[in-house]
């Protein structure tokens, strides 16, 4: 059920909808953990699919731009493949006194792909709007991915074998943030590297990243210096292209050599240096003095009466 | 497990038969503690028994054995053996098996010690005495009784590097308050015999302001020590010890050591004809305190702490001018001085011979060098290593139920979340 949309929408996604969908599927994932025991069987994964979270999505459809606000959460009762209908209406009447211009624009869920049984639940929204989208999250972390795990589908009918079926179609989105939203997104984005290490801060961040690139480049040169060790031991063929390629790249460096460089490019270092070095000195101090005020706490036969205050 | 150990040769049985793996070791250790008096009774006969015994396998056996047979006083012939034993037992004992006895160990070792300086050879019990203290040591953070005993010898026999090689390891746990004292005397001691004039410094400084409940003899001396190496040194000292001092310590120890407190002042006028007079007319005193040589050195710095005054006030001067001002007798004199400082690194000069002009320098360090950028960092280095220690000692601290009462305690008067309008004061 794939190609692309024809209705000629553009959607917009704001990030919130975005957060909301994955917060939802985080809190129902680690609470269906913690409630059943761990008795994995087989090495500690857990075997149990993933669990499926559903909801509605609200926002504004002015003309051809449906723009996606907002979303909450809705339940979903598998045996009848329905979702709960009483407070899907109750929250949008609630939704309703907040935001007036916002309508049910149609439902999310979780997943890698979307599935037949979807398309009932689609067809049940029908009635409240009568082309409602499907926004789908793959919870799956993929690194290599670059692209945002969030596919937005539209229902149109095609006529397959004959028969004309509702099908999805994929619908390209772009993501539109207000101010507030993207303070918010920038300040954790910058927090946090994207490869998820465990570096807190920026500067961690900052230096991570350059001492990945300058791993990768030793480890480039080291690759080149093993070949040309090789090539001159004999066991590879001389390619004399390769060397001069070699040759001029080696002729580029070092970018500058003289004296004046040196005692500049050492004294910065130096400085460096005893700024950590007196960092580290205050550190130790303020630490000292933590504990020499524990230890005087705890071991002082006469308190001052009323001098102490209870922030050390 | 009551064994019926009524023979010494049953104990060696069972030792030889029982010192195999660790749970071996802590039965016979049971067994042993208990043919404690047995031993001790046949301590005469023990001697023979040593023979049959493996020290480096059997220990524990060897080392309660030996514990007996020394306990008796013994006359000086015999002490050459036993010194030969004990050393051999020391070099060859294995150090979790001691481990399990250390107050015997700690013993045999003191006997040892005891019997080389009955035999006048202090140089013999250096070497034993330092891997006895390896094998004793939980970690090279802690003090053992055995280290006071070490440096002591190394004093006596002169081998100060050996002794500075245990000092270099910065003690963080202290057993017994006596061997701390003696261990920083002995060890300022033997800095001041290598002329490392800073750590005896910090060592003199740890006796001097221990907390103790009454005055002792290690910190009298130790405090005229410390007087001493800190006008070497230091070229001033403050007679107020740091608030950290105890308060025995800050009111009695002066009151022990007023004829260095006077010579302190007379240092500080800068006159060197006083000061030697000073020292000429109570010389006895210094020769029975043993601290003659250094108060002659405390004379000899006296010109270096002139020369270096007067860099601060002049840019060049001649040579004969430094002689007169510092009261030296010729400008030789004074060059040599010079020279002798500037090889030393207390002072930036250069001199010119031609006419006999020294010039003063500022200190030349650029930082700019490879040798600088080492040193900071190994300065880093240790101090990550002590911040590590200090953030370790500060959560011990937390978890500390005397800390934690005291602490439990004073919170609740200030609690935010109590507040209300009629502040909790003027309830009472």
């Amino acid at each position: 059920m794939a190609s692309s949309s024809s209705s000629g929408l553009t959607f917009k996604l704001h990030p919130l909808v975005i957060l909301n969908i994955s917060d939802h599927y985080t809190r129902v994932k680690s609470q269906s953990q913690s409630q059943s025991p761990p008795s994995a069987v087989n090495g500690g994964e857990t075997t149990s699919p993933p669990p499926r979270v559903f909801g509605c999505v609200i926002g504004v459809q002015s003309g051809r731009t449906v723009e996606i606000f907002n979303s909450f959460e809705l339940l979903y009762y598998p045996s009848t493949n329905s979702l709960d209908r009483s407070f899907l209406e109750k929250k949008q009447e609630l939704y309703k006194k907040v935001f007036p211009n916002f309508y049910i624009l149609g439902w999310y869920s979780t997943g890698s792909e979307a599935e037949e049984s979807d398309m009932h639940i689609h067809k049940a929204l029908m009635d409240i709007n009568e082309s409602p989208i499907y926004v789908l999250l793959s919870p799956s972390i993929n690194h290599a991915q670059k692209d945002l795990p969030v596919t937005i589908y539209e229902s149109e009918l095609h006529v397959i074998d004959g028969i004309p079926q509702l099908i999805f179609v994929r619908s390209s989105y772009t993501i539109e943030t207000v101010e507030a939203e993207r303070i918010s997104v920038d300040h954790v984005a910058h927090l946090k590297p994207s490869d998820g290490g465990s570096a807190a801060t920026q500067l961690a961040a900052h230096l991570t990243g350059i001492h990945s690139a300058i791993k990768m480049l030793n480890s480039r040169i080291r690759v080149l210096h093993h070949y040309l060790l090789a090539m001159q031991k004999g066991d590879i063929p001389c390619e004399n292209s390769l060397l001069r390629q070699v040759s001029s790249l080696l002729r580029r460096l070092p970018a500058i050599e003289s004296e004046k460089f040196q005692d500049d490019f050492l004294t910065e270092y130096n400085d460096t240096l005893l700024i950590s070095y007196l960092a580290m000195l205050t550190n130790c101090s303020s630490s000292m003095n933590e504990l020499v005020d524990k230890f005087s706490t705890a071991f002082e036969k006469h308190i001052i009466r009323g001098g102490r205050t209870a922030f050390f | 497990m009551n064994l019926n150990m009524n023979s010494v040769e049953s104990v060696v049985a069972q030792i030889q038969g029982l010192s195999s793996s660790a749970d071996d070791v802590t039965h016979l250790h049971g067994l042993l503690k208990q043919s404690e008096e047995l031993l001790q009774s046949e301590s005469t006969r023990l001697a023979p028994f040593l023979a049959e015994l493996d020290p480096s396998k059997h220990s524990l056996g060897y080392l309660y054995i030996l514990e007996a047979c020394t306990a008796a006083p013994n006359a000086k012939e015999q002490a050459n053996e036993l010194v030969l034993s004990i050393a051999r037992f020391l070099n060859d004992c294995a150090a979790e098996q001691i481990r399990l006895a250390p107050d015997k160990f700690v013993s045999v070792c003191k006997r040892f010690k005891d019997q080389v300086m009955l035999l006048e050879t202090p140089m013999r019990g250096v070497a034993p005495l330092l891997t006895a203290i390896r094998k004793l040591q939980p970690s090279s953070e802690h003090l053992t009784s055995l280290h006071p005993d070490f440096l002591l010898l190394c004093l006596l026999a002169k081998c100060y590097k050996t002794g500075l090689c245990v000092l270099e390891h910065d003690i963080f746990e202290v057993d017994q308050p006596r061997d701390f004292f003696l261990y920083c005397y002995y060890g300022g001691m033997i800095c001041i015999g290598q002329k490392r004039y800073r750590k005896a410094l910090e060592l003199l400084h740890n006796v001097v302001t221990a907390p103790m409940s009454t005055i002792n003899a290690i910190a009298v001396e130790a405090y005229k020590k410390y007087i001493l190496i800190s006008l070497i040194h230091l070229g001033q000292f403050s007679t107020s010890l740091p608030k950290y001092a105890s308060s025995v310590a800050q009111r009695n120890l002066k009151n022990f050591s007023q004829p260095y407190i006077e010579l302190v002042t007379c240092y500080v006028n800068g006159k060197i004809s006083e000061l030697e007079a000073y020292v000429q007319a109570n010389r006895e005193i210094f020769e029975i305190d043993r601290n003659l040589g250094l108060v002659k050195q405390v004379v000899s710095s006296m010109y270096k702490r002139n020369i270096q005054r007067l860099t601060q006030t002049y840019l060049t001067l001649s040579l004969q001018d430094i002689a007169n001002t510092v009261q030296l007798n010729s400008p030789k004199e004074a060059e040599m001085h010079v020279l002798q400082m500037i090889q030393d690194g207390e002072i930036y000069a250069t001199i010119n011979q031609k006419d006999g002009m020294v010039r003063f320098l500022e200190d030349p360090e650029q930082y700019k060098t490879c040798e600088m950028i080492e040193r900071i960092d190994s300065s880093i280095q240790r101090i990550m290593a002590l911040s590590k220690k200090l953030t370790a000692m500060d959560e011990h601290m937390s978890c500390d139920s005397q800390y934690l009462a005291k602490a439990g305690r004073e919170r609740q008067r200030f609690d935010f979340d109590d507040f209300d309008t009629v502040p909790q004061k003027f309830n009472i």
